[in-house]
């Protein structure tokens, strides 16, 4: 079978693709490329070239986009759908080149249906922006990644986002209600439940909304969502307290969501090597005393009444529990921080204590509360080992975030900085090989290599087999099925195998 | 911002808040300049600025409260209303 597998455009390809979207939205110049290159994810600096893309196009509609498509399939080159370009794995990162298709001005808001209270936006509309005009109704859309102020729509669909509040909220799979996806051949459908625009429950055939969530871009691309709003939140609290020890800590998490509060939107364990981390450089934990080691924080959200009835409950059970209240300044401050993870300065030290500048990059898993401590063990072991042979690589502690309001798992993150001037093929492999064990760990206590980011990251993806085990083959089968001609983001997810074995 | 350029190009003294951190400005921190001697120098930065970058930032808090919510609820408030109900933590 024929794939996309070989780089480069050629003018015949280019003229098409002008004749598509306009000459003006064709760019082949090198800053086009090179910007769209790589996304806040772990990237190989010293091999940018590698995945720099032959031509950016910017469709205006989904008839564009699958125009594209159409004409990718006709040359059979490579197409990777970009929106924000804030994923933490490397969905949007071409790693064959060819076609990048960027979002960016799918930004219309179609409609806000006041009455069935839902919005029909296009894929590139940014959740701050959207929420502007919701706010003026009393409406939101409460879709909360880290990256809230700067990600896209189709960027959550197609990485299947989580949200910070999720636990009261649901995340992206659950407030997408539908969406319009062009198929990998060019075709056009309406995923969802059922067939209908804003039907939340439907038991007409086969769900493949959440087929088409999460794919990173390797089974086509959603360019218009209809969206669940809630009413605007009357009162937010977002206490933050402080922990002698992180077992303390880990215990108090689980009395706080047991709790089960209707207003609790999220919790968050920030670990010792977290607050060590923070103690050097945020303003909210230079001045902790020494015995603050570990911190959890809870966010409520909804009417004023409820919020403060919960709050209560929260803050005396929290209490009960070791927890010393950090004051009000701290947790306003740190809550309306984490909604904009990426505005902050980022660097690291040596070993010797030296400032370096490094950026950020963050590992995650989905773990059981019950296996949090065994996990954080683990994995800060693997990284110890990384920065023991090298200054490229700085613990920067970790995190577990609620996912859901039973408490069952969470979203479990390392942060280390890597000082990417200083990477090279070995350091690089290094922290592939880092990468590989710790997503090792979290399958190994029965977790899933990604709560959020997406698993297509190299070294993790090696492991995807191994958590999926018969799924994987079905996924491989879907894959050829939908991509006959394997353009959409090849080489991702090692789905590549799907063409050159017999999967019959 | 002062009246004299040289006024905003001299900062405050520095007092040492931890092994790691010094502060110039009420509750604005720096890492220490000892830290910052090979691989990343510190770079003339006038006061105006850094007061500019840290009320910048604190404008930006307070609207992500406003934008999120009508009314940010304290939990001092309502830890007084606890302690008031069944007498202060130990």
């Amino acid at each position: 079978m024929s794939t996309a597998a070989a780089p480069g455009i050629d003018d015949r390809v280019l003229d098409e693709l002008a004749q598509v979207v306009g000459a003006d939205h064709l760019l082949t110049a090198k800053p086009a490329r090179l910007h769209r290159a790589r996304v806040p994810a772990p990237f190989p600096v010293h091999r940018w070239a590698e995945h720099t893309p032959d031509a950016v196009v910017l469709p205006a509609s989904t008839e564009e986009v699958a125009e594209v498509i159409r004409v990718a399939n006709r040359h059979r080159v490579p197409v990777v759908p970009r929106a924000g370009g804030t994923g933490l794995t490397d969905g949007a990162v071409p790693l064959r080149h060819g076609i990048l298709l960027d979002l960016k001005r799918l930004d219309a808001i179609f409609e806000v249906d006041l009455e069935d209270r839902t919005a029909t936006v296009g894929a590139g509309v940014n959740m701050l922006k959207l929420n502007e005009v919701l706010g003026k109704h009393g409406l939101i859309y409460p879709d909360d990644p880290a990256s809230y102020p700067c990600s896209l729509v189709g960027g959550r669909i197609g990485t299947g986002g989580w949200s910070l509040v999720g636990s009261r909220y649901g995340h992206t799979r659950d407030l997408v209600l539908s969406f319009v996806h062009v198929l990998p051949t060019g075709d056009v459908i309406r995923a969802g439940d059922g067939g209908a625009r804003k039907i939340s429950k439907s038991s007409t055939g086969y769900n493949l909304k959440h087929l088409l969530m999460g794919h990173q871009g390797t089974l086509g691309v959603a360019t218009e969502a209809t969206l669940k709003l809630y009413p605007r939140p009357e009162a937010e609290l977002s206490p933050f307290w402080a922990f002698e020890d992180y077992d303390t800590a880990h215990r108090a998490l689980r009395e706080i969501v047991r709790c089960d509060v209707a207003t609790f939107a999220g919790a968050v364990l920030f670990d010792e090597q977290k607050v060590a981390y923070l103690r050097r450089d945020d303003e909210a934990y230079i001045p902790q005393p020494a015995n603050v080691r570990a911190l959890v924080c809870a966010v409520l959200y909804g009417n004023e009444d409820e919020v403060r009835a919960g709050g209560t409950r929260l803050l005396r059970t929290a209490r009960a529990n070791g927890a010393r209240y950090l004051g009000d300044e701290i947790s306003e401050g740190d809550w309306a921080a984490r909604h904009d993870r990426y505005a902050t300065p980022l660097h690291g030290r040596t070993k010797a204590g030296q400032v370096v500048p490094m950026s950020w990059h963050c590992e995650d898993a989905a773990v059981n509360w019950t296996r949090l401590p065994a996990v954080r063990r683990e994995w800060h072991r693997i990284v110890d080992e990384l920065r023991r042979d090298s200054d490229v690589f700085d613990d920067w502690g970790m995190f577990a975030y609620t996912s859901a309001r039973t408490g069952v798992d969470y979203l479990t993150e390392i942060d280390v900085g890597i000082w990417e001037q200083e990477l090279d093929d070995a350091a690089w492999e290094a922290w592939v090989r880092a990468k590989r064990e710790i997503a090792q760990v979290a399958v190994a206590h029965g977790g899933s290599i990604s709560a959020c980011h997406g698993a297509c990251r190299a070294g993790e993806v090696d492991i995807v087999p191994e958590e999926l085990g018969g799924a994987y083959d079905v996924m491989r089968q879907l894959k050829r099925t939908l991509d006959p001609n394997n353009v959409m983001n090849p080489g991702k997810y090692g789905l590549d195998g799907a063409y050159q074995e017999d999967l019959t | 911002m002062s009246f004299r350029p040289r006024e905003e190009t001299v900062p405050p003294e520095a007092r040492q808040i931890t092994d790691v951190a010094v502060m110039r400005f009420e509750h604005i921190y720096e890492v220490d300049p000892k830290l910052m001697q090979e691989h990343v120098r510190q770079q003339p930065f006038p006061n105006w600025d850094t007061l500019r970058v840290a009320h910048s930032r604190h404008d930006h808090l307070a609207w992500m409260h406003t934008h999120w919510a009508t009314v940010v609820v304290s939990g001092d408030a309502l830890l007084r209303e606890l302690d008031a109900e069944t007498g202060p933590a130990d």
